[in-house]
C-alpha cells in the first residue's frame, strides 16, 4: 500500500471521529455562549445517546430509527435538566458547571446501575469497503462525517438565516438587551439545551457505530470536546467546526505517520498551544454571557 | 388618564436600596423628563419600568393594567420599550439586523417592512451603513442606531436613558430633534432620563427632579427651569465641575 493511500484512509478515520467529537463541541460551545455554564456532563448526554442506540438496535429496530430515537431521547433528557436543574443555575454559572460534574457521576451510575458497566456495542450499521485505487474507505465512516456535515450545515443556516437564529445570536451578545427587544431569553436558553443535547444524541448513535461504548466512554469524549470548543473560541460554534475538522485533520495524520499512540493527546497539545498566543481561541470566543448590573 | 403610572416603587441591588417611594405618571403622547446627578437612581427607575430589575414595592400600570414584575420581553411586547443607557448596540450584527430584532415581538411583517423603510429614511446614516457590522458605527451614529432599534417595536413608551451621553452638540441636537418628533411621527410617548439639563428641559413639557433615589420635586419645565432649587442641586453642580 502506497503511503499516500494510508494518508487518505487515516484522514478520513481522523474525520470521523472529529466529527462526533465536534457535535459535542458545537452543543457545549452553544450553551456557554448563552448561559456562561460549562457542562461537562455533556459526555455522558453522548453516552446515553449511545446506549439508547444500543437498546434500540438490540431490541431490532434499525440503526437510523435507532439514531432518532436517541436524539429525541437525549433532548429530552436536557429539556428536563434544563427546566429541573440548570435554570436555577442561571445567575451564576459556575453551580451550573459544580452542578454538571455531579451529573457526571449520577448519569454515569445509573447507566451501570441498569445495563452494567461492561462494553456495548452494534452491528455496523453500513459494512461495505470500497476500494478505489488501492485507498480502503469503510462507508460507515463516510456516513459519520456526512451526517455530520449535514446537521452542522443545517444548524448554521438555522444560526445565520432565520428570525430565531438572529434573536438567539442577539442573546448570546447580551441577554438583557435581547429581553429589551421583546425576546423571551429563557425559552431560548432551554432551546438551546435541547439542540445541544440533541447533537451529543446524534454524536453518540453516531459513536457506536463506530466503536463499541461503555458507560465511561463520555468522559474522553466531553475532554477532547471540550478542548475543541476552547481551541475554536469558546462560544464560538464556526470556531468550534472548523477547530474540530482541524483536529480531525492532525489526528488522522499522525495516526498515518506512525504516532498513533499520541493521538489522544493531539486535541489537548493544541488546545494548550491555542491558549498560550491566542487565549481567546483561533477565532475569537465570547466572555460568556453579561449579566444585568 | 395617564398611560402609564408608577407608585410609591421601592428598587435595589443586594442590601442597597436605590429607588425610595418614586410615584410619577405620563400621559399619551406626552414627554416627561427626569433630571437629577449621576447615581441618583434615574436608570434604575427605568430598568424597574422596562422589567429588567424586579421593584420590591410598589406597582407600575400601563394602559390600566398592572404591570408590576412582569419581565422585559412582555414589558417590550406590550409596548413599554427601553433605549438602554450606552446604547447596548449588538456590535457583532449588522444594522439591518439590529433593527430587525427591534421587530422581534410583531406579528405583522408588511407592517414591519413599511417601518424598516421608514426607518432607513429617517435616518439616512442608517441606509448608508446598513450592512456594516453595529460595532463599528461611531457613538452617535449607535445612538440612533439605539433609537431607531427601539421604535421598531412600535412602542407606546419610548423610555430612553441618557441619549445624549458622550455625543457632540451637533448630535445632541440631532437627538433633540428625533426626540421632538417621536411622539408625532410614531406615535409613543417619551420618558427621557438626562443628566444633560439643556437637552431635557429643551424637548420635555414636565419633569421630576431625582437625588438619592427619590423625586424631590416635580413641575411643569418652565417651573423648573426658574427652580433656584434645581439650579442648586444639579445645574449649579454641573456648572461647578464645568469651571
Amino acid at each position: 500500500m502506497r503511503a499516500v493511500d494510508i494518508f487518505i484512509q487515516q484522514i478520513l478515520n481522523g474525520l470521523s471521529i472529529a466529527s462526533v467529537i465536534t457535535l459535542i463541541a458545537v452543543g457545549v460551545t452553544l450553551i456557554f455562549g448563552l448561559t456562561g455554564i460549562i457542562n461537562f456532563a455533556h459526555g455522558e448526554f453522548l453516552m446515553i445517546g449511545g446506549i439508547v442506540t444500543w437498546l434500540a438496535v438490540s431490541a431490532g429496530l434499525g440503526f437510523p430509527l435507532a439514531a432518532v430515537l436517541a436524539i429525541l431521547a437525549v433532548g429530552l433528557m436536557g429539556y428536563i435538566l434544563e427546566r429541573g436543574i440548570f435554570r436555577f443555575t442561571l445567575e451564576r454559572p459556575t453551580n451550573g458547571f459544580i452542578v454538571s460534574l455531579g451529573l457526571i457521576v449520577v448519569l454515569q451510575h445509573v447507566v451501570v446501575l441498569f445495563w452494567n458497566p461492561n462494553q456495548k456495542s452494534i452491528p455496523r450499521p453500513l459494512t461495505t469497503v470500497w476500494e478505489v485505487g488501492g485507498v480502503r474507505i469503510a462507508s460507515v465512516r463516510v456516513m459519520v462525517i456526512l451526517i455530520t456535515v449535514a446537521v452542522v450545515a443545517l444548524s448554521f443556516r438555522m444560526i445565520t438565516a432565520s428570525r430565531y437564529g438572529r434573536a438567539l445570536r442577539a442573546s448570546v451578545e447580551d441577554r438583557d438587551t435581547a429581553a429589551l427587544m421583546g425576546i423571551p431569553v429563557r425559552r431560548y436558553i432551554t432551546g438551546v439545551f435541547v439542540l445541544g443535547s440533541a447533537l451529543a444524541g446524534l454524536g453518540g448513535a453516531l459513536l457506536i457505530a463506530l466503536f463499541p461504548i461503555t458507560p465511561f466512554t463520555g468522559g474522553t469524549m466531553v475532554m477532547k470536546g471540550f478542548a475543541v470548543a476552547l481551541i475554536g473560541g469558546l462560544g464560538n460554534i464556526y470556531g468550534a467546526v472548523a477547530a474540530g475538522l482541524i483536529l480531525g485533520i492532525v489526528e488522522g495524520f499522525s495516526a498515518g505517520y506512525g504516532f498513533s499512540q499520541w493521538t489522544d493527546a493531539y486535541s489537548f497539545v493544541l488546545m494548550i498551544l491555542v491558549l498560550l498566543f491566542r487565549p481567546h481561541g483561533l477565532f475569537g470566543g465570547t466572555s460568556g454571557p453579561r449579566m444585568a448590573s | 388618564m395617564s398611560l402609564l403610572a408608577i407608585s410609591e416603587i421601592v428598587t435595589g441591588y443586594g442590601p442597597t436600596i436605590v429607588n425610595r417611594n418614586v410615584s410619577l405618571t405620563l400621559a399619551q403622547g406626552e414627554i416627561v423628563t427626569i433630571l437629577g446627578p449621576n447615581g441618583a437612581g434615574k436608570s434604575t427607575l427605568l430598568k424597574a419600568i422596562a422589567g429588567l430589575v424586579r421593584p420590591r414595592a410598589g406597582s407600575i400600570s400601563f394602559d390600566g393594567a398592572d404591570v408590576t414584575g412582569l419581565p422585559a420581553d412582555i414589558m417590550a411586547r406590550r409596548g413599554v420599550v427601553l433605549v438602554p443607557e450606552g446604547r447596548k448596540i449588538f456590535v457583532d450584527m449588522t444594522v439591518e439586523e439590529n433593527l430587525r430584532l427591534g421587530a422581534y415581538s410583531r406579528k405583522d411583517p408588511d407592517a414591519v417592512e413599511a417601518d424598516f423603510a421608514t426607518m432607513l429614511a429617517f435616518f439616512p446614516i442608517l441606509a448608508t451603513k446598513r450592512r456594516d457590522k453595529g460595532g463599528s458605527l461611531s457613538g452617535g451614529q449607535q445612538q440612533l442606531l439605539a433609537i431607531a432599534r427601539g421604535l421598531m417595536t412600535r412602542p407606546r413608551v419610548l423610555l430612553l436613558d441618557e441619549p445624549s451621553l458622550g455625543l457632540s452638540p451637533l448630535l445632541v441636537k440631532e437627538i433633540k430633534a428625533i426626540i421632538l418628533d417621536i411622539g408625532e411621527r410614531f406615535g409613543a410617548s417619551v420618558l427621557l432620563v438626562e443628566q444633560n439639563a439643556g437637552l431635557a428641559l429643551a424637548v420635555a413639557a414636565r419633569g421630576y427632579l431625582m437625588q438619592n433615589g427619590r423625586i424631590v420635586v416635580s413641575g411643569p419645565i418652565a417651573e423648573l427651569r426658574d427652580m433656584s432649587l434645581m439650579r442648586d442641586l444639579y445645574l449649579g453642580g454641573v456648572a461647578q465641575a464645568a469651571s
